[in-house]
C-alpha cells in the first residue's frame, strides 16, 4: 500500500509534522477497494494505525466476520444478518422476554443468550446477573459507538464472542503481564502498589473482561477496540500499564487500598485521549510496530 | 554591741597609757573587736581619736584595717577633709595608710575621698596641707594608675597650680615651706611625667602656652624639664594609650615608681637599674667634657672658689693626688675607699659601679671619677647658664671639646705649671689643680672669642677674688687631708677623729672655710658611720644629724634614732661666709633640719642661695632684701662672716631635692653657729635674742610644720626606699634565676662537649670506615676492570670467531649456490637425457612405421606394377570392343536422370506438407496454452466465488442456526404453555391417547406461526428435498403418510443422501409420545423458502461426511455455474439464474428423462466433457 504510485509525495511529511491519518485514510480505502478484502492486512492496518471513524464500524465488521471479505455479497449477507436480528428479536418478543421498556442493552443480552441457548426460559427468566455484567458493559459501549441496532447487536455479539475465543485463555494472565511492564516502567510505583496490596485487587475485570468499556469514554475507547478487534488483547495491558502511570501521583500519595480502588473504580474522564494515544505508543514500544500479534 | 561601743571608745585613750601591758591589752581588744564587728563605730572612733592625739597606735591600727573597714575609714577620712581644721591630720593619716599599702587601696579611686583629696589640692591654700596632700598623692598616684581623663587633668591643674603658687604667692608664705613645697611639685612632676607622658606633655604645652603662665615656666617647668629625658613614649604612645587600663596591668606599684624614676636625669629622684644603669655609661664619654665644661664654666668655679659638688670634690682630691700620685700612693686608697663609702651611703649604692673600678685602679683615668653624677654637673652647669654666665657657660660647653684634649692628656705638667702661676699670682699658695684647669680653659676661650671675654674677665677678676679665699685654704685642706689621711690609716678611732675635727671646725670658726672641702666628706661619713642621732634641743622625736654635730660639743655620742641611710655625702659647706657656693651638689640628706632662718643671721645668705637656686626669678627680690638683712646682721655680729656680695647670682645645679637637701644643710650649720654663738643663751634667750625678724610663737608654728614636713618628706623617701627595696628584692630573684640558668647552660655546654666529644669519636670512626670502603671499592673496582679486561678479550675472541663463522657461512653459501647450478645442469642434462630417450623412442616408432610403410610402398609398388599391367592388359581389350556399350550405357543415364527430377519434386513437396503441418500444431498449441489460461482463472473465479459462497452460506447458517435457536425457544416456550394447559386442565383430558385429538390443533396453529417466516404451507408440500429428508426416517413414514404419498419417486440416492443429517429435528421426540406431534413439528423448519432448503442441502452435502451420494448432483451444479459462467460470463447477476437453473438441473439429474431435447443432450456431453476435464485437471494437480 504503501509503494502506491499515486501517493501523494506530501505524504512522507504528513507524519513527520504530525498530521496522522491523512495518508492512512488514503490507504484505508485503497485496502477497502480490493475486491475480496484482505482480512490480514485490515488486521495489521488497524494495529498499526488508528482507523478513520467513518470507516471504523466497516473495518469491525469485516474484521469480526459480520461482513465476508467479498464486498458483492456485503447487501446480501447484510440483509441475512438484519433478517435474523429480526427473527431472533420478534421470538423474543413473542415469548415475552423482552418487551418495549426493556433496555436495549438487556435485549441484547437476551438474544445473545438466545443464540447461544443459554436463555432460560421466560417464566423462570432472572435479570440479568454478574456473569452478565461484562457483556452489558461492552454492549452499553458498543450501543454508543454504533447507532444501528442490527450492526450493534452483531458487532456485540461478535466481538464478545471472538474475545471469548480468542483471548478467552489469554486473559487470566493478563494481570501478571500487567505487573511485569509496570516493573519496566516504573518499579517504584509497583512497589508502592504492592505495599498497598492493590496490585491484586486491581479493577482487572473492566479492564480486561470488559475491555475497558465504562472505564473510559467511547471516544477513547473505540480506539482500545480497534487494537483488541484486529487482534491483540496485549493493548489492554498497555492500557492499564498507563492508566496507573498516569494517575502515578495520585496514587503514590493514597496509602489506602480502598483509596485506590475507589479512585481506579470512577477514573477521572478528562485525559483518556492522551492516556490511550501513550498506551498505544507504550505498546508499540515494547512490542514493537506489529505485522501480527496475537 | 552597743553596750561594748562606749567602752570601746573609752578604751581608746588607755592606748597612750605608760602601762605597757595594759597597752597591749588594750590593742588585742581593739583588734579582735574589729575582726569581729563590722560596723564603722569602731574605726570612726579611731579616727577621731587619732585626729585628736595624733596616736601612732591608733594611726597603726588605722592604716592597717581590713578589707570591710575599708569603705568606713574612707568615708570617715572624707568627712575629716571637709573641715579645715583637720584636715592636716586627715592628710597625715591618709598618708600613713596610703603608704602601708593596704590591699584595697585601689579602691580609693571610687571613694570620694580622692574626689576630696583632688579638690583640697586644688583650692588649699595651706601651704603644710598642701606639700603633704601632694606627697600622698604622689605615693597614691602608682596605686591607681588608670585614673580617667578628667581625673588625669585634675592631676594636671594640681601641678600647674602648685608650680605656678611659689611664684603667686611667695610673699605671702614663709619661703621654707616654699622650698619643701617645690620639692614636692617636683616629684609629682616626675611622677606624672614618668606615668603620663603625652598626657602630661600636652597638657604642659597647652597650659604653658598661654602667656600669663610662661613665667612660671620658664621658673619652675623648665628647670624640672631639665632633670628628664625624652619619654619614649612622647616617641610611641599616644593619649589615648597611656590611659589604657591595660598598660599598668602588669606593673606592680614598684614598677611603676621605677618606671617614672627611669626617665629621671636627677639622681635624686631617679634610680638607676637595668637597662638604664647603661645610661651613666653613656655619659662617661662625655663624662670629662662636662667635667672640664663645669671646671671650665667661670661660675661655677669663680663664684665658688673651691668645687664644691660632689663631683669637684672628688675631681679634686684625684688631681691633688695625680699631682702627689709620687709621694702618696698610700693616700689614695683610704680616700677613694672613703669617698666610696660617702657615695654608698649617699645614693644607695647608686654610684657604685663609677666608683669601685676608679679606686681600684687608682683613679688614673678620669671619667670615672667624674662619673658621680654627670646629671647633677649638667645640670649644675645648665642651671648656671640661667644667669648671665650663660654665655660663658654655653661657651665653655662648645669649648669643652678643644679642651679636653689637653687637660686629660697633660693634666699633670699643666697642673703644676699651673699651680705655680696660680700661686703666683694668688697668695702664693698652691691653687687648686682645678684652677689650673679652669684658668687654662678660660684662657683658651678668652682668646679664641673677644665678646665674652670681658664678661669672663670680669667674673674672672671676681673669681679670683674669691679664689684668694680658697686658695689660702687649700693648702690647710690639703694638710688636713693628709693628716686626716694618717688618722684614717690608724682607721679605728674614726669617729673620735672625726668628732675632733668637728670640734676643730667649730672651734675654729675662722678655719671653717678653709676647711669646707675635707670638713663636710667628714662629717657625712661620721654621721654614715655612727648613723647618728642626738635629741635635738627641739624635741621632735626625730634625730638631726646636723645639729647634732653642731651640739657635739657635747662629745657625747647620739643615740641612734631614725634610720639615717640618706646621708649627705658631701658636706656643702656653703659656709656662712660663701654665700655663692651654691655648687654644692650634695645628696640629699632627707634629714629633718631645723633651720633658723630668721634669727640666725648666718643662715639667711644661704637660704638666699637657695632661692636662688630653686626660684631664679623669686631670688633676687628675696636675696636682696635677706642680703641687706644679712649684712647688716652680719657685720653687726661677725665681720668675717660678710661672705662676697650675694649680689652675684648664684647659677646653680637646681634639683629641688638638693635645694631642700641644702637648706637642710644650711639649717643644720646656722642652727650649729647659732648655738655656737650662743652656747649659754637659754632657748627662750634665744628666741629672743634672734627674734629680730618674727614672734617666737609664730616661728615656733613654722618650725613646727616644717618638722612636720620633713617627717612626711621622710616618710615619702622611706616609702620610695622600700618601693626599691621590694624591686632589689625581685632583682635578687632574677639574679637567682639567672645564676641558675647560668649553671644550666654549662652543664648544657658540657653536655654538648660530651656530645662534641661523640660526634669527632664517629667521625674518626666514619673517616675509618669510609676508607675500607674506599679500599673495598678499589678492590671491586680492580677485580671489575679485570672482569672488563677479560670479557674484552673474550668478546675479541668472539668477533673473531663471528668473522670465520660469517666467512665459512659465505662460502657455505656460495657452496650451495654451486651446487644448485650443478644440480641446474644435472636436471637440464637429465632433461636432455629423457627429451632424447622420448625422441629415439619416437624416432623409433616412426622408424618402425617408415619402415612398415616402405613395405606397404613396395607392396603398392608391386600392386601398382600390377595394376599398370592389368591397365595395359584392359586397355588392350578396350581398344578391342569400346563402341557396342556406350549407347546403353547413354539411355540409362537418361533414364535415371529423369527418375531423379522426379523424386526432387516429390520431395519438394513432402517438405511443404510438413511445414503446413507444423504450423498447424503451433496453432493448436497456443490455443492449448490459452484454454490453459482460461482454465486457471476459471479455477481462480470458482475458488473466489466459493469463497463467496461459503461467506453467504456462513450467514446464512448463522442464521439458520439462530433461526433454530428462535425455534427452540419458540418451543420450549410452547411446551412449557402446553404443559401450563395440561395443568389447569387435568380434567379434560385423561389420558395421552385422548390428547392427540387436543393436540391436532396445536399441530395447525403451528405451521400457522411458521408462516410468518417461510413463504407458504403449500411449497412445503412440493419441495422434493423436504420429503426425501422426512423419508429418511422410516419410522416415521407411516405416520406421515399424507406426506410420504406425495413423493412420486423415491431415489434410493436420497436415502443415502439424507445421511444422518436432518437428526437435528427428527431427534428431538416429544416426551409425551405422541404419534401425531412430531410431524407438524419436525415439518416447522422445513417451512422455510425453497431456496433456503437448497442452500442448506448444499451446504450440508459438502460440509458434512464423505461424499457418497450421486457425485453428479453435484458435478451437474458446478456444471451449471460453469457453464453458465462460460456461457454467458457478462451475466453479473446470476443469483436468481442460478436458482432457477439448479433445480432444471437437479431434476434433469434425479428424473433421468422426462426433460429431453437435444439441448439436454448437449448439456450432457458438455457436462460429461467438463467433468472429465476437471477430473483430468485433478489427475494433473
Amino acid at each position: 500500500m504503501a509503494e502506491d504510485p499515486q501517493r501523494n509525495f506530501r505524504s512522507a511529511y504528513y507524519e513527520k509534522v504530525g498530521f496522522r491519518g491523512v495518508e492512512e485514510k488514503k490507504s484505508l480505502e485503497i485496502l477497502l477497494k480490493d475486491n475480496p478484502l484482505d482480512v490480514e492486512k485490515l488486521c495489521t492496518f488497524s494495529q498499526r494505525f488508528p482507523l478513520p471513524s467513518m470507516y471504523r464500524i466497516h473495518v469491525w465488521k469485516v474484521q469480526l466476520g459480520i461482513l465476508p471479505p467479498h464486498s458483492d455479497s456485503h447487501s446480501l449477507v447484510m440483509g441475512y444478518r438484519r433478517e435474523q436480528y429480526r427473527d431472533i428479536l420478534e421470538a423474543l418478543k413473542a415469548i415475552r422476554v423482552v418487551h418495549a421498556a426493556t433496555p436495549q442493552v438487556e435485549v441484547y443480552l437476551r438474544m445473545f443468550q438466545l443464540e447461544a441457548q443459554e436463555l432460560s426460559r421466560s417464566s423462570e427468566l432472572a435479570p440479568p446477573g454478574e456473569d452478565d455484567e461484562n457483556f452489558l458493559s461492552i454492549a452499553k459501549s458498543m450501543e454508543e459507538i454504533v447507532e444501528d441496532p442490527v450492526d450493534c447487536y452483531w458487532l456485540i455479539k461478535c466481538f464478545v464472542t471472538q474475545f471469548n475465543n480468542k483471548f478467552g485463555d489469554t486473559v487470566p494472565h493478563l494481570p501478571k503481564s500487567l505487573e511485569h511492564y509496570l516493573n519496566m516502567e516504573d518499579s517504584r510505583l509497583l512497589t508502592h502498589l504492592k505495599s498497598c496490596g492493590a496490585l491484586t485487587k486491581l479493577p482487572y475485570d473492566p479492564w480486561f473482561w470488559r475491555c475497558f468499556s465504562g472505564c473510559l469514554p467511547e471516544s477513547s475507547l473505540q480506539r482500545v477496540w480497534d487494537k483488541v478487534i484486529s487482534g491483540s488483547c496485549k493493548i489492554l495491558v498497555f492500557v492499564a500499564v498507563e492508566i496507573l502511570l498516569s494517575y502515578k501521583n495520585k496514587l503514590m500519595g493514597m496509602k489506602r487500598l480502598e483509596g485506590i480502588l475507589q479512585f481506579l473504580a470512577n477514573m477521572p474522564q478528562e485525559n483518556t485521549d492522551a492516556i490511550v494515544t501513550k498506551a498505544i505508543d507504550l505498546w508499540h514500544k515494547h512490542c514493537g510496530t506489529p505485522v501480527h500479534l496475537v | 554591741m552597743a553596750r561594748e561601743q562606749p567602752h570601746m571608745g573609752d578604751l581608746l585613750p588607755l592606748l597612750e597609757s605608760s602601762d605597757l601591758h595594759q597597752v597591749e591589752e588594750v590593742k588585742d581588744l581593739i583588734r579582735d573587736h574589729l575582726n569581729q564587728d563590722r560596723g564603722a563605730v569602731l574605726v570612726n572612733g579611731l579616727v577621731d581619736y587619732y585626729l585628736e592625739t595624733g596616736s601612732t597606735e591608733a594611726m597603726h591600727f588605722l592604716s592597717s584595717v581590713r578589707e570591710p573597714h575599708d569603705k568606713h575609714l574612707l568615708d570617715k577620712m572624707n568627712e575629716c577633709m571637709a573641715s579645715r581644721a583637720c584636715r592636716l591630720h586627715t592628710l597625715t593619716l591618709l598618708g600613713h595608710v596610703v603608704r602601708k599599702e593596704p590591699s584595697w587601696i585601689h579602691k580609693i579611686a571610687r571613694f570620694p575621698l580622692l574626689l576630696s583629696l583632688l579638690k583640697c589640692l586644688k583650692t588649699d591654700t595651706d601651704v603644710v596641707v598642701l606639700i603633704t596632700g601632694v606627697l600622698v598623692l604622689i605615693i597614691l598616684l602608682p596605686m591607681i594608675p588608670q585614673p580617667g581623663k578628667q581625673q588625669l587633668y585634675e592631676f594636671f591643674d594640681i601641678f600647674g597650680r602648685l608650680a605656678a603658687w611659689n611664684l603667686k604667692n611667695s610673699g605671702r608664705v614663709t619661703e621654707v615651706y616654699l622650698v619643701h613645697l617645690h620639692a614636692s611639685v617636683y616629684s609629682l612632676f616626675h611622677r606624672l611625667y614618668g606615668m603620663y607622658p603625652c598626657n602630661f606633655v600636652s597638657y604642659l604645652r597647652s597650659h604653658y602656652s598661654m602667656k600669663e603662665n610662661m613665667d612660671t615656666f620658664e621658673e619652675v617647668v623648665k628647670p624640672m624639664l631639665e632633670h628628664v629625658r625624652i619619654h619614649p613614649e612622647l616617641v610611641t604612645g599616644t593619649q589615648d594609650h597611656e590611659l589604657d587600663p591595660t598598660r599598668w596591668k602588669r606593673y606592680e606599684i614598684h614598677d611603676i615608681v621605677i618606671e617614672c624614676a627611669k626617665v629621671s636625669l636627677d639622681p635624686k629622684e631617679a634610680s638607676c637599674e637595668e637597662g638604664y644603669s647603661s645610661a651613666p655609661e653613656h655619659f662617661s664619654a662625655p663624662q670629662p667634657l662636662r667635667h672640664l665644661d663645669c671646671g671650665s664654666s667661670p661660675y661655677a668655679d669663680f663664684h665658688s672658689s673651691c668645687g664644691s659638688s660632689s663631683s669637684t670634690l672628688f675631681s679634686t682630691p684625684r688631681q691633688a693626688m695625680t699631682s702627689l700620685s709620687g709621694m702618696q700612693p698610700p693616700y689614695r686608697s683610704p680616700q677613694g675607699s672613703r669617698h666610696q663609702i660617702g657615695e654608698l651611703n649617699n645614693s644607695c649604692g647608686l654610684k657604685d659601679p663609677f666608683w669601685t673600678p676608679a679606686s681600684v685602679c687608682g683613679m688614673t683615668t678620669p671619667p670615672p671619677s667624674r662619673g658621680i653624677s654627670p646629671t647633677g654637673i649638667a645640670e649644675s652647669t645648665r642651671s648656671s647658664s640661667n644667669f648671665p654666665g650663660r654665655i660663658h657657660g654655653t661657651l665653655g660647653s662648645s669649648k669643652g671639646m678643644p679642651s679636653f684634649s689637653t687637660p686629660v692628656t697633660a693634666t699633670p705638667p699643666p697642673t703644676l705649671s699651673d699651680v705655680f702661676s696660680n700661686a703666683s699670682r694668688s697668695s702664693g699658695t698652691s691653687s687648686p689643680p682645678r684652677k689650673d684647669n679652669r684658668s687654662l680653659e678660660y684662657l683658651k676661650p678668652g682668646l679664641v672669642r673677644q665678646e665674652p671675654i670681658s664678661e669672663l674677665e670680669r667674673s674672672h677678676m671676681e673669681a679670683v677674688e674669691t679664689g684668694d679665699n680658697s686658695s689660702d685654704n687649700i693648702p690647710m685642706t690639703l694638710t688636713e687631708l693628709s693628716s686626716f689621711v694618717e688618722e684614717q690609716q690608724s682607721a679605728e678611732q674614726e669617729e673620735d677623729a672625726l668628732m675632733q675635727e668637728l670640734l676643730k671646725i667649730t672651734e675654729d670658726p675662722p678655719q671653717l672655710p678653709s676647711q669646707w672641702g675635707l670638713d663636710s666628706p667628714f662629717c657625712h661619713t661620721t654621721e654614715t658611720l655612727t648613723g647618728s642621732q642626738a635629741p635635738g634641743p627641739v624635741a621632735l622625736g626625730l634625730s638631726l644629724s646636723h645639729e647634732c654635730h653642731a651640739e657635739a660639743t657635747s662629745g657625747t655620742d647620739r643615740p641612734e634614732g631614725a634610720p639615717d641611710l640618706f646621708t649627705p655625702i658631701d658636706c656643702p659647706v656653703p659656709n656662712q661666709q660663701s654665700p655663692p657656693a651654691p655648687e654644692d651638689e650634695a645628696e640629699a640628706p632627707n634629714k629633718a633640719v631645723i633651720c633658723f632662718p630668721s634669727p640666725c643671721g648666718a643662715a639667711t645668705p644661704s637660704y638666699e642661695a637657695l632661692f636662688d637656686l630653686a626660684l631664679p626669678k623669686a631670688a633676687p627680690h628675696f636675696v636682696r632684701r635677706r642680703t641687706s638683712e644679712a649684712l647688716r646682721r652680719a657685720g653687726a655680729e661677725e665681720g668675717e662672716e660678710a661672705g662676697p656680695g650675694p649680689s652675684v647670682g648664684p647659677p646653680t645645679p637646681p634639683s629641688p631635692l638638693e635645694v631642700l637637701d641644702r637648706l637642710v644643710q644650711q639649717g643644720k650649720d646656722a642652727h650649729d653657729k647659732a648655738l655656737k654663738r650662743l652656747p649659754l643663751l637659754s632657748k627662750s634667750a634665744d628666741w629672743t635674742h634672734f627674734g629680730a625678724g618674727s614672734a617666737p610663737l609664730d616661728e615656733l608654728h613654722t618650725l613646727r610644720s616644717q618638722l612636720l614636713l620633713l617627717h612626711n618628706q621622710l616618710l615619702y623617701e622611706r616609702y620610695k626606699r622600700e618601693q626599691h627595696a621590694v624591686r632589689n628584692r625581685r632583682l635578687l630573684r632574677r639574679i637567682i634565676k639567672a645564676t641558675a640558668l647560668e649553671e644550666q647552660n654549662s652543664a648544657m655546654k658540657d653536655q654538648l662537649n660530651l656530645q662534641n666529644m661523640d660526634i669527632l669519636s664517629l667521625k674518626e670512626s666514619l673517616q675509618v670506615e669510609q676508607q675500607r670502603y674506599h679500599q673495598l671499592w678499589e678492590d671491586r673496582e680492580a677485580v671489575v676492570t679485570r672482569l672488563h679486561s677479560q670479557i674484552r678479550q673474550l668478546q675479541q675472541g668472539r668477533d673473531e670467531y663471528y668473522t670465520k663463522n660469517q666467512e665459512l657461512q659465505s662460502k657455505l653459501l656460495e657452496c650451495q649456490k654451486m651446487t644448485g647450478k650443478l644440480e641446474a645442469e644435472l636436471q637440464k642434462a637429465n632433461n636432455v637425457v629423457c627429451n632424447m630417450g622420448h625422441q629415439l623412442s619416437q624416432l623409433s616408432i616412426k622408424l618402425t612405421t617408415s619402415e612398415s610403410m616402405q613395405q606397404q610402398m613396395a607392396f603398392l609398388n608391386k600392386q601398382l606394377l600390377l595394376l599398370g599391367e592389368v591397365n595395359k592388359l584392359c586397355m588392350e581389350e578396350l581398344q578391342h570392343s569400346g563402341t557396342d556399350t556406350s549407347k546403353e550405357q547413354q539411355m540409362m543415364l537418361a533414364s535415371s536422370d529423369k527418375e531423379l527430377e522426379r523424386l526432387r519434386l516429390s520431395l519438394v513437396t513432402q517438405a511443404q506438407h510438413l511445414e503446413a503441418a507444423q504450423q498447424r500444431i503451433g496453432e493448436l498449441e497456443a490455443h492449448l496454452t490459452k484454454k490453459e489460461h482460461l482454465v486457471v482463472e476459471q479455477k481462480k473465479f470458482l475458488e473466489d466465488v466459493k469463497a463467496q459462497a461459503k461467506g453467504e452460506l456462513q450467514a446464512s447458517e448463522s442464521r439458520y442456526q439462530a433461526q433454530r435457536r428462535v425455534t427452540q425457544a419458540l418451543q420450549t416456550e410452547l411446551l412449557q404453555l402446553y404443559s401450563r394447559l395440561e395443568v389447569e386442565s387435568p380434567a379434560t383430558g385423561g389420558g395421552p391417547v385422548p390428547a392427540g385429538g387436543t393436540v391436532q390443533p396445536h399441530s395447525l396453529s403451528v405451521p400457522r406461526m411458521d408462516g410468518d417466516h417461510t413463504s407458504l404451507p403449500g411449497s412445503k408440500v412440493k419441495t422434493a428435498p423436504q420429503d426425501r429428508v422426512d423419508v429418511n426416517s422410516p419410522a416415521a413414514t407411516p405416520h406421515r403418510g399424507n406426506i410420504s404419498t406425495l413423493l412420486p419417486l423415491p431415489t434410493p440416492g436420497s436415502v443415502n443422501g439424507g445421511g444422518g443429517c436432518p437428526l437435528a429435528w427428527v431427534e428431538p421426540p416429544p416426551p409425551w409420545g405422541s404419534p401425531g406431534a412430531p410431524s407438524p413439528v419436525s415439518s416447522c423448519p422445513t417451512s422455510g423458502s425453497f431456496l433456503d432448503m437448497r442452500a442448506q442441502e448444499l451446504l450440508r452435502c459438502k460440509s458434512e461426511g464423505p461424499w457418497d451420494g450421486d457425485p453428479r448432483r453435484l458435478a451437474g451444479l458446478s456444471q451449471g455455474l460453469k457453464t453458465e459462467m462460460c456461457v454467458d460470463p457478462l451475466r453479473p447477476a446470476w443469483g436468481p439464474h442460478t436458482r432457477e437453473a439448479r433445480p432444471d438441473v437437479l431434476r434433469a439429474n434425479s428424473r433421468d428423462g422426462p426433460i429431453s431435447g437435444p439441448g439436454s443432450a448437449r448439456q450432457r456431453k458438455q457436462e460429461l466433457r467438463i467433468m472429465d476435464y476437471d477430473e483430468t485437471h485433478h489427475e494433473h494437480s
